[in-house]
């Protein structure tokens, strides 16, 4: 049950056709949790919190320096040296002091991600490496959480919604490592990605729309053009192959 | 018979900045070929020193995936291969 307060807060996004009180009630029972306090994840947190996401977990182990400010909008001039996900808390406690919110300052290993991920809606992928995206990929298949992927690099961008045992997962589409690297970055390009991968979480949760499944998205905000690729389950797929398809 | 291959932003470096090349096959292994002939180093940014496919690399003939048996995957007149890179910067 929305409170007055609420009805008043959220009517510009309940009275869109489909949403409804009921739709941000669904949000307002939400627990998500962003992997990445980065570019990407400042801006899904963002816009999670201000839809009224019941309960956001945030996880990164990094603190704050100066050359993420281009890009990761909730880390302010003020904020060096301080730890990424207590900064970023600390702004969204500001934007919308009703949603519960949770600083994980650990880096997310084998070992550490059923504990982290467990007991959550969904799952957001603000990463910015391969191998760790795999472990949530696989934590995501293995606790049957919808799990939201994106990337950048540049003025690229990547995004996918992986509903486990449905749909092709990151596993099935991305076989291979990456040489590491410092990647390059403006910050208008996660702030697209991360709008759309929350933009994917609000349509999962509320139930609206056709989320972005078996289609990878592909941004080239050079051209400023978006690509769908069409991608599908590998039956072979290390992550997911034991999954029956329910469709 | 010709084909055209899109070139994302991360390999245009490649291809003297062009988003596309025309080239000639049948199949993407004789595309790509043909796409190394005309600049020749981005089989560097394709292709291991042993000539196989880099694994981060992912090919699409109209906008699906050619996956597992990417080289040998036919192509005909008009078809448009849609040469990918993994990205994972967040």
């Amino acid at each position: 049950m929305l409170t007055p307060d609420e009805r008043e807060r959220y009517d510009r996004q309940i009275i869109i056709k489909g949403f409804g009180e009921e739709g941000q009630e669904k949000l307002k029972r939400a627990k998500a949790l962003i992997a990445g306090g980065g570019g990407l994840g400042s801006s899904t947190a963002t816009y999670l919190a201000a839809a009224g996401v019941g309960m956001i977990r945030l996880v990164d182990h990094d603190k704050v320096e100066p050359s993420n400010l281009n890009r990761q909008i909730l880390l302010w001039d003020e904020d060096i040296g301080k730890r990424k996900v207590d900064s970023s808390i600390e702004k969204l406690k500001r934007l919308n002091p009703a949603v519960k919110l949770e600083a994980i300052p650990e880096t997310i290993t084998e070992s550490n991600v059923s504990q982290l991920v467990a007991g959550f809606d969904l799952i957001v992928d603000a990463m910015d490496n391969l191998p760790t995206r795999f472990l949530l990929n696989k934590a995501a298949i293995d606790n049957n959480i919808p799990f939201f992927h994106g990337a950048v690099y540049g003025f690229e961008g990547r995004a996918m919604t992986i509903i486990p045992g449905k749909t092709a997962c990151l596993r099935c589409v991305y076989r291979g490592l990456i040489p590491e690297e410092k990647f390059p970055v403006i910050g208008v390009t996660p702030a697209v990605i991360g709008c759309i991968q929350a933009t994917e979480v609000i349509k999962y949760i509320v139930g609206l729309g056709k989320l972005l499944t078996n289609r990878l998205l592909v941004y080239d905000g050079l051209k400023m053009k978006f690509t769908e690729l069409k991608v599908k389950k590998d039956p072979n797929c290390e992550h997911c192959a034991h999954l029956t398809s329910k469709g | 018979m010709s084909t055209k291959i899109n070139i994302y932003p991360n390999l245009r470096h490649y291809t003297d900045g062009l988003e596309a090349v025309e080239v000639e096959g049948n199949t993407v292994g004789q595309c790509l070929d043909h796409l190394v002939k005309q600049f020749p180093s981005i089989k560097n940014g394709l292709f291991n020193k042993n000539g196989k496919l880099l694994n981060y690399v992912d090919i699409y003939v109209n906008l699906e995936s050619t996956y597992p048996e990417e080289l040998a995957k036919s192509v005909k007149d008009g078809d448009e291969i849609h040469l990918v890179l993994i990205i994972a910067g967040g």
